[in-house]
């Protein structure tokens, strides 16, 4: 979801931003901001957070492109940030002097454990500059056991059996008969 | 004085059907259709409860998985048993009995119809405790139930016929059985397709063309995402079509077509 703020919006947003920690870098006269720096949640739980880019230039840009990373922070731990997010890539439209874009990225926690999420932007041309990046995001994301396994064992063996003594007992009684 | 005792005649489908379902179940071709059914639910069940690759589905997106493959394979059963309704009797030299009973052709197939229909019947009763299992605890254990039910039903309906009406016409068991599973597989190949290609005005016509993608996308509306019934409506027009037009089509072969051989007059 994108959405544009006026220019005053923009400075009151930014300086708050400021205040909570959640202003990422600045270059070229774009910040980029997150709404929030840390996220508890559990496995298999969505969750969302928001990127502000704002350009904090005299003259309207174009052509920018927002996309989003998701990273473990504890090796071993295999992250594919397709299952984390379908859409992670915005191609934004051109924000006026002053003002800012706001995204709001829709996540599902896969894996348990301590990852970090970046928003970057980078122009469409493709210029040979660093991107510009917010801060990082940390996601904290508890195991869950979302059934009782233990509980499936009567139930997945149980019917399969009555159904195999029922068979078993029809063709006994063919028999017989 | 003589007392008249006026009974009510049975119509003769449900002859043909009470004696298609003795045959199906008491000669034990449909219990052992439903056990390795049940294996199947049974392994799908376990592994969405336990493992822990899948661990990480909502409960919602369990009993959606669970209820979806519990549909297509209990269609498929009904597919199965309509493929060899009339080849089947053609190929081992009954279908002669059957013609010279005094019952007309539509009843015979509509008594067979029923016979293989309730294979889904039988394989959704089975799959309700596994619906119940994963679906308890969120409140989506009615819908789910009874949104499969539905579906489940109109698919049933539709596959059945088309295996009776492939059947009508096939020269042997083998054609008739290859014929419907190929034209099951056509059915089920667009849910392979990328998800991009599933995205777009053409790959959502194909989805609600096909009444199993439709029927399963229905399903997964109400019980994923907790949508009410009458939200995507729209998408079960094709199911409710295909179980309708190819109800009626079976009925017309049945009744016009059923010969001792293929291409035969008699």
């Amino acid at each position: 979801m994108t959405r544009l703020r006026p220019p005053v919006v923009v400075t009151i947003g930014a300086l708050a931003l400021a205040f909570v920690g959640a202003a990422g870098a600045v270059s070229n006269g774009l910040a980029v901001s997150v709404d929030r720096t840390g996220i508890s949640t559990a496995l298999g739980h969505k969750f969302v957070f928001r990127s502000t880019i704002v350009n904090q230039s005299t003259s309207p840009v174009s052509g920018l492109i927002a996309h989003l990373n998701v990273l473990s922070l504890r090796d071993g731990v295999y992250v594919d940030p397709e299952d984390w997010s379908s859409h992670r890539t915005h191609y934004l439209a051109p924000i006026p002097a002053g003002a800012s874009v706001t995204l709001t990225w829709k996540l599902q926690a896969v894996n348990a454990g301590s990852f970090a999420i970046y928003v970057a932007v980078l122009p469409q041309r493709g210029a040979a500059r660093p991107p510009i990046t917010g801060p990082t995001v940390h996601v904290s994301i508890a195991r869950r056991k979302t059934l009782n396994s233990g509980g499936t064992l009567p139930l997945v063996l149980g019917v399969p059996a009555l159904l195999g003594a029922l068979s078993f007992g029809v063709r006994v009684r063919r028999r017989t008969d | 004085m003589v007392e008249a005792e006026l009974t009510t005649p049975r119509r003769s489908w449900t002859i043909v059907g009470e004696w298609e379902l003795r045959d199906l179940w008491l000669g034990g071709r449909g219990l052992l259709l439903t056990l390795a059914f049940s294996v199947l639910v049974s392994m799908l069940t376990y592994l969405t409860a336990t493992n822990r690759a899948l661990n990480f589905l909502e409960q919602r997106e369990s009993v959606n998985l669970t209820l979806q493959v519990a549909i297509a394979v209990g269609a498929l059963l009904a597919l199965v048993a309509a493929a060899d309704t009339v080849s089947g009797e053609r190929e081992r030299g009954t279908l002669e009995t059957l013609l010279l009973a005094p019952i007309p052709r539509l009843q015979l197939t509509l008594g067979k119809l029923g016979a293989a229909f309730s294979l889904s019947v039988a394989a959704f009763a089975i799959t309700i405790p596994y619906v119940w299992f994963l679906g308890r605890g969120v409140g989506i254990v009615g819908a789910a139930l009874a949104s499969g039910a539905f579906v489940g039903m109109l698919l049933a309906v539709f596959l059945a016929s088309l295996g009776t009406l492939v059947s009508v016409f096939a020269a042997s068991n083998r054609v008739s059985l290859s014929v419907s599973l190929f034209l099951l597989l056509a059915l089920f190949a667009p849910t392979q397709f990328p998800s991009g290609a599933q995205q777009g005005w053409l790959g959502e016509f194909l989805l609600r063309a096909n009444p199993l993608t439709a029927g399963e996308h229905y399903v997964g509306k109400i019980v994923v995402d907790g949508h009410a019934w009458s939200q995507d409506v729209l998408w079960l027009a094709s199911p409710i079509v295909a179980a309708a037009l190819f109800a009626l089509l079976v009925a017309v072969a049945g009744a016009r077509f059923m010969h001792l051989s293929r291409g035969s007059s008699r």
